[in-house]
C-alpha cells in the first residue's frame, strides 16, 4: 500500500497491533529498523525481527507470520508509482460471445435495464487497454532506483510524533550516508537530503545549548562536517586510507608505478612526511592534524581531485568516540556481509545492528577492522583486474569474472562488497582505459556464490557518468538474459541489479 | 368534519374501493417512477467478449485519441472508402466507422450521422453478396440507433427498419444477432417506434429465430428485444402483439441464463404494469408459479423484476392477488423483506400493503404465513422508502382488517412502531400513520377498550408526538391530530367510547406488562 500520511496512516494503524518487522540487508534498512524500534519500545508495541535477504527470504517470513496482522517492509521507496486504474482492471462478467456494451446498467444488476445498448468493442478496448498498461509497466519497470532513504522516513515519522532523538537523527543520518556510499542516489539528492538533516541537527544542538555539561560522557553530539573522502582515515593511516579509498586510488591510479610516483608527489606537496602519515591517525602530530583537511583539499585540487571533501556529519559521544557517518557505514556493511567461519546470516545481522548502538563501541570497532580488511581486498582486486586485464569488452557491455582462487574471493560473495567492488572497479577502468568507447560502456561482474553448489552471483551496473540518475536497467536484462540460456536463476535480491 | 374527511381518504386507498380504483396504481406509479426511468445514458458498463475477428487486428492509430481532428480525418477517409464502387473499400470503411462507433468512450455518432454516412449504411445492410459488408453496416448503425431519441430518428429515417427485419432471416447467425440487436434499440426508443416495428411484423420474424440450438449470446439479445417490444405505456403495446410474443416469452422464462431469465422477468414486468386486463392476460398463462419460483434466485438480476411483477399483480382485483398466493407468494416475501438490498425490501414491502389493502381472508394469510413480523421488523429498521411502504401496509391491514386481526397487528409491535414513525419529515407518511391509528382505535371501540388503548398510545410516548403534530406546518396533519386528540384523549373521550361489539375477551386493550408484550 502507498500511504501519504506516515502518521495516520501507518504508525497509529500499526501501534496497536502485534507488528512483525521484516527489514532487508542493507544499512539503510538497518538505520530505519532501528529508529522504529525505538518508537516501538516507547509505546510498547510487541514485534518480531525477520531479517530478509531476498524475495525468497520475504516470501518464507510472510508465509510463517501471516497470522500476524500487519507487515512493514523495509525497502527504499520507488517514486513515480502509476495510478491503480491503469495497472489493475476489475474482471467483470465476461460473457462467452457477443461484444456488449449496456448504457446505464447499474452493476449489480438490481436495476431496470436500459432502452438502448451500444456494442462495443471489448477485445479491442481490452487490448487498448493492455497496451497502454504494458507501457507504464515497462517505464516503471525498466529502471531499479531509490527514493529517500528508510531511515530518513522514519525519523520523520519520529519526528511528527515529537518523539525523536539524537540517537535517531544519528540513524537517519547513516541511512542517507549509505545510499551515497552504496551509490544509490545522485549526488543531487545526497545533498538535498543532508541539507534537510542539517536543519535536524541544528534544532538538537539548539536544545543543548543551554545545559550546563555539554560534554558529559552520555552526551552525544552530532555536528555537520565537510570532511575528507578518505575512508576511515581517522581509525586508520591517512596513508592506508588514500591507498585505499576508490576516489584517490582511481585519480592517482594506484595500481601503476606512474601512480605510485603521483601520490608521493601529491604528499610531498602538502609537506607530510612519509612516517607521520603512515602512522595511526590519532598518532599523528596535531600541528599536522590541524588544518589537515584545508592542506589536502588545496593540494587535491592541484593533482585534479575536485571533490576531495564530502558534506557529511560527524557523531562525538564520551570522551574519545568520534565517527564519521561513513565510518558507520563501512563497519556495519562489513559486519553485515562478514565472511567469517561459523558465522551466519542471522548472526551477521544482529551484529550490524547493534553496532549501530552507541553501547556497542567494540562491535563498531570490530566492524571498521573488517572494513578495513574488505576497502584492501578490494583495492588488491582491482589492480589485478587492470593490471591483468581482467575486463573484457563484450560488446555492448564490460565483463569480468572472478574465479575462485582469486584471493578474498570469498567477500564477493555479497551483493553489497561486490556492488562496492564493481563500482570502484569500472572507475578505475574508465580511468585507466583509453578506448573511448569503453569509458561509456556499463559493467558486468560475476563472482562464486556459493562454492560448494557451484553458484555465482552477477551485478550489473550502468555506465560511469557524472550525470547519472543512477537508474539500473539490469534487473530486467538479467530475466530476459536467463530466459533466452535457459539458465537456472534466481532473481532474489531486492536490489535489481544483482542476482 | 376532519374524521369523516378522514375516511374517504383512507377509503380511496383501498386497492378496490373508493371512486378511483385506479388511485392504488397511480401512487405505485408515482413512487416508483425513479425505478423505471429508462435511463439513455451512453455510459458503457456492460461488456461482453466476442472472438468475431479470428486475426488479431493491429491496433489503429486512433486508439490512443479522443482528438477532434483525428476523427474528423477519419470520417472523410471513411466517407471516400463508402462511396467508391470497390466493395473492399466499402468494407473497409465501413470497419474503420465501427471501429470509431464501438470505442470505449465518446464514439463519435454526430459527426457519422452529419457526414452522411447513413444512407450508405443502410444501402449495405441489402448486399447480401457481401455478409462482411452487411455485418460492419449493421453494427455501424446499431450503434448509432443506441444513441439520444434523435440518432435514432437518424436512422429509423434512413429506411434502416425494414432492411433490418430482412436481415433476420439472414442465414449468418452474427448478422441476424445484430439485426435484432439494432431493432432493440429501434424499439426501446420509445412507444411509437415500437408499435411502428410492430406493425411491419417484427414480431413473427423474431419469434422464428427463437430455436433450441440458438447460442445462448443470441437468445440474450432476443429477449431483450422482445423485451422492449412489451415496454413502455401511453399507449400499452397492442394486445395482439402481446398475446403473440407471450408464449415465447414464458419459455425464455424457463431458461437458466440469468441474463435471459433477467430480461424475460422484466418483459413481464412491463406487460403487469397496467390495466387488470392486462394483467389477467399474464396470469392466464399460468406463469405465477415460476415467478415465484424466480423471487428466490440468487441473482438479483433475476430476483428485481420478478418480485416488480408480483408486485404488479398484487396491486390488481382481489381475484388476482388470490391467484397470485395460491402460487406461494407469502411463503418468498418474507425472506425478500430481509434482503440486502434496501430496492427488494422495498417493493417487498410495497406487495405487501397491496396483499393488505384485500379482503379479510388475504389480511389473514398474511398473518398465518408469518408476515407481521417481519413488516414490525421493516418498519424499525429499514431505510426510510421502505419505512413508508411499510406504514401504507399498516393502514391498509387496519382498514380492512378485522378487529381481532387488527389486535393481532399490535401484538406484534405494529401500534410501537408506527407510533416510532410520527416523527419523520415527510407530511404525507405522517397523515397515514393517522389513518392507521384511528382504525386501531375505531377496533378499540368495537372491543369497548378505547381507554386501554389510550393509556398504551401514551405509555409507547405516542400521545406527546400527537400533541407535537398540532403544531404541524402542514394543514391537514395538525387537523387530522387535532382530531384524533379531541376524539380521544380530551376529557370527554371516555362518554363517546361505545361498546358495540362484545369480545370473548374483556379488556382486551391492557396496561403494558414488563416487556411491552401487549395484552391487547
Amino acid at each position: 500500500m502507498f500511504v501519504t500520511d506516515i502518521r495516520k496512516e501507518f504508525y497509529d494503524v500499526v501501534v496497536n497491533q502485534r507488528v512483525a518487522l521484516l527489514v532487508s540487508a542493507d544499512i539503510d534498512a538497518l538505520c530505519a529498523c532501528k529508529i522504529l524500534q525505538a518508537l516501538f519500545h516507547c509505546d510498547h508495541v510487541q514485534y518480531t525481527l525477520v531479517p530478509v535477504t531476498g524475495w525468497q527470504d520475504l516470501g518464507t517470513a510472510f508465509l510463517e507470520h501471516k497470522e500476524q496482522i500487519k507487515l512493514l517492509i523495509k525497502q527504499d521507496d520507488d517514486l513515480g508509482v502509476p495510478s491503480y486504474d491503469d495497472i489493475f482492471r476489475d474482471d467483470e462478467d465476461e460473457d462467452e460471445d457477443g461484444d456488449g456494451g449496456d448504457s446505464g446498467n447499474e452493476s449489480d444488476g438490481g436495476s431496470e435495464p436500459s432502452g438502448k445498448r451500444r456494442r462495443i468493442e471489448r477485445q479491442r478496448a481490452k487490448r487498448e487497454w493492455e497496451a497502454r498498461r504494458r507501457e507504464i509497466l515497462f517505464d516503471y519497470e525498466q529502471y531499479e532506483y531509490h527514493g529517500t532513504s528508510a531511515s530518513m522516513v522514519m525519523f520523520e515519522l519520529a519526528w511528527v510524533m515529537t518523539k525523536d532523538t539524537k540517537d535517531m537523527l544519528w540513524w537517519s543520518i547513516i541511512g542517507l550516508t549509505d545510499q551515497w556510499v552504496h551509490d544509490k542516489i545522485t549526488h543531487m539528492k545526497y545533498v538535498t537530503d543532508i541539507a534537510t538533516l542539517q536543519r535536524h541537527v541544528s534544532r538538537h544542538n539548539h536544545r543543548n545549548e543551554d545545559e550546563e555539561n555539554s560534554l558529559s560522557i552520555d552526551c552525544m553530539r552530532i555536528s555537520f562536517e565537510y570532511d575528507l573522502r578518505l575512508a576511515l582515515y581517522q581509525h586508520w593511516s591517512l596513508y592506508e586510507s588514500i591507498c585505499n579509498s576508490c576516489y584517490t586510488s582511481c585519480s592517482f591510479k594506484l595500481w601503476s608505478i606512474n601512480g605510485q610516483k603521483k601520490l608521493q608527489e601529491f604528499l610531498a606537496d602538502m609537506g607530510l612526511p612519509l612516517k607521520q602519515v603512515r602512522q595511526k591517525f590519532n598518532s599523528m602530530d596535531l600541528s599536522i592534524k590541524e588544518n589537515l583537511r584545508e592542506v589536502i583539499e588545496e593540494s587535491s585540487n592541484k593533482f585534479g581531485m575536485k571533490d576531495i571533501r564530502v558534506q557529511t556529519f560527524s557523531v562525538h559521544f564520551g570522551f574519545k568516540n568520534r565517527f564519521l557517518a561513513s565510518d558507520v557505514v563501512h563497519a556495519a556493511a562489513a559486519l553485515l556481509e562478514s565472511v567469517e567461519k561459523d558465522e551466519g546470516a542471522t548472526d551477521n545481522f544482529i551484529k550490524a545492528l547493534d553496532c549501530l548502538s552507541r553501547s556497542n563501541i567494540e562491535k563498531l570497532h570490530l566492524g571498521i577492522d573488517l572494513a578495513k580488511k574488505k576497502l584492501k581486498a578490494i583495492q588488491q582486486t582491482i589492480a589485478s583486474c587492470i593490471c591483468t586485464n581482467l575486463i573484457l569488452s563484450q560488446g555492448p557491455f564490460l565483463y569480468c569474472h572472478l574465479l575462485e582462487g582469486t584471493p578474498d574471493v570469498k567477500l564477493f560473495s555479497k551483493p553489497l562488497a561486490l556492488t562496492l567492488l564493481c563500482k570502484y572497479l569500472l572507475k578505475a577502468f574508465v580511468c585507466s582505459t583509453r578506448n573511448k568507447r569503453c569509458k561509456v560502456l556499463p559493467l558486468i561482474m560475476a563472482a562464486p556464490m556459493d562454492v560448494e553448489k557451484g553458484t555465482v552471483i552477477v551485478l550489473g551496473i550502468p555506465p560511469e557518468s557524472e550525470t547519472s540518475d543512477k537508474k539500473n536497467f539490469f534487473g530486467r536484462a538479467f530475466e530476459k538474459a536467463a530466459e533466452s540460456t535457459s539458465s537456472r536463476t534466481l532473481h532474489d535480491h531486492f536490489d535489481t541489479s544483482s542476482k | 368534519m376532519p374524521t369523516e374527511n378522514l375516511t374517504d381518504k383512507r377509503l380511496s386507498k383501498f386497492k378496490n374501493k373508493g371512486k378511483d380504483p385506479l388511485k392504488m396504481r397511480e401512487r405505485r406509479v408515482a413512487e416508483c417512477v425513479e425505478l423505471r426511468k429508462a435511463q439513455r445514458v451512453e455510459s458503457i458498463l456492460k461488456r461482453r467478449n466476442i472472438e468475431f475477428q479470428p486475426v488479431e487486428e493491429p491496433l489503429s492509430p486512433e486508439y490512443n485519441t479522443d482528438n477532434q481532428q483525428v476523427i474528423s480525418a477519419t470520417i472523410q477517409e471513411i466517407i471516400e472508402n463508402v462511396n467508391s464502387d470497390c466493395p473492399e473499400r466499402q468494407t473497409q470503411g465501413c470497419q474503420t466507422a465501427r471501429k470509431l462507433l464501438s470505442r470505449e468512450r465518446n464514439p463519435p455518432l454526430k459527426e457519422v450521422v452529419e457526414a452522411g454516412l447513413l444512407s450508405r449504411f443502410v444501402e449495405f445492410l441489402s448486399r447480401n453478396d457481401n455478409p462482411t459488408l452487411q455485418f460492419e453496416a449493421a453494427w455501424s448503425l446499431t450503434n448509432v440507433a443506441s444513441g439520444t431519441s434523435w440518432h435514432t430518428q437518424q436512422v429509423v429515417e434512413h429506411g434502416a427498419v425494414p432492411a433490418f427485419i430482412s436481415l433476420l432471416a439472414s442465414p449468418m447467425l452474427n448478422i441476424s444477432e445484430q439485426a435484432v440487436w439494432a431493432l432493440g434499440n429501434i424499439a426501446g426508443d420509445g412507444p411509437s417506434y415500437r408499435d411502428a416495428l410492430i406493425d411491419c411484423n417484427v414480431i413473427p420474424a423474431l419469434l422464428a429465430r427463437l430455436t433450441p440450438d440458438a447460442p445462448v449470446g443470441y437468445l440474450r439479445n432476443l429477449t431483450w428485444t422482445l423485451s422492449n417490444l412489451c415496454r413502455n405505456k401511453n399507449p400499452f403495446p397492442r394486445f395482439s402483439a402481446v398475446q403473440q410474443m407471450l408464449p415465447s416469452i414464458i419459455q425464455l422464462l424457463h431458461h437458466s441464463d440469468k441474463s435471459v431469465l433477467s430480461d424475460a422477468c422484466w418483459a413481464i414486468s412491463y406487460l403487469t404494469d397496467g390495466p387488470n386486463e392486462r394483467i389477467d392476460v399474464i396470469i392466464k398463462t399460468g406463469i405465477l408459479p415460476r415467478l415465484v419460483e424466480l423471487l428466490t434466485f440468487e441473482e438479483l438480476a433475476v430476483v428485481t423484476p420478478a418480485l416488480r411483477s408480483i408486485g404488479n399483480i398484487v396491486s390488481g382485483s382481489d381475484v388476482q392477488t388470490q391467484a397470485a398466493i395460491d402460487a406461494g407468494v407469502l411463503t418468498a416475501l418474507p425472506k425478500l423483506m430481509r434482503h440486502p438490498k434496501p430496492n427488494v425490501q422495498k417493493e417487498a414491502a410495497w406487495a405487501v400493503s397491496n396483499i393488505a389493502a384485500g379482503p379479510r381472508p388475504q389480511i389473514q394469510q398474511l398473518i398465518t404465513c408469518g408476515l407481521l413480523s417481519p413488516l414490525v421488523d421493516l418498519l424499525k429498521n429499514a431505510d426510510f422508502k421502505t419505512q413508508r411502504e411499510a406504514v401504507w401496509a399498516v393502514t391498509n391491514y387496519t382498514s380492512g382488517g378485522t378487529v381481532e386481526q387488527v389486535v393481532q397487528l399490535v401484538k406484534c409491535g405494529g401500534l410501537e412502531a408506527i407510533l416510532n414513525l410520527l416523527t419523520v419529515k415527510d407530511a404525507k407518511t405522517v397523515l397515514v400513520i393517522l389513518d392507521a391509528i384511528n382504525n386501531i382505535f375505531l377496533a378499540a371501540e368495537k372491543l369497548g377498550e378505547v381507554e386501554k388503548l389510550c393509556l398504551l398510545v401514551e405509555e409507547l410516548g405516542g400521545l406527546d408526538r400527537i400533541e407535537l403534530l398540532q403544531n404541524h406546518e402542514n394543514n391537514t396533519v395538525y387537523r387530522a391530530a387535532q382530531a384524533l386528540i379531541e376524539k380521544y384523549f380530551s376529557e370527554d373521550a371516555a362518554d363517546e367510547c361505545l361498546k358495540t361489539e362484545a369480545t370473548e375477551t374483556d379488556f382486551v386493550f391492557g396496561p403494558t406488562e414488563v416487556q411491552r408484550r401487549f395484552d391487547f
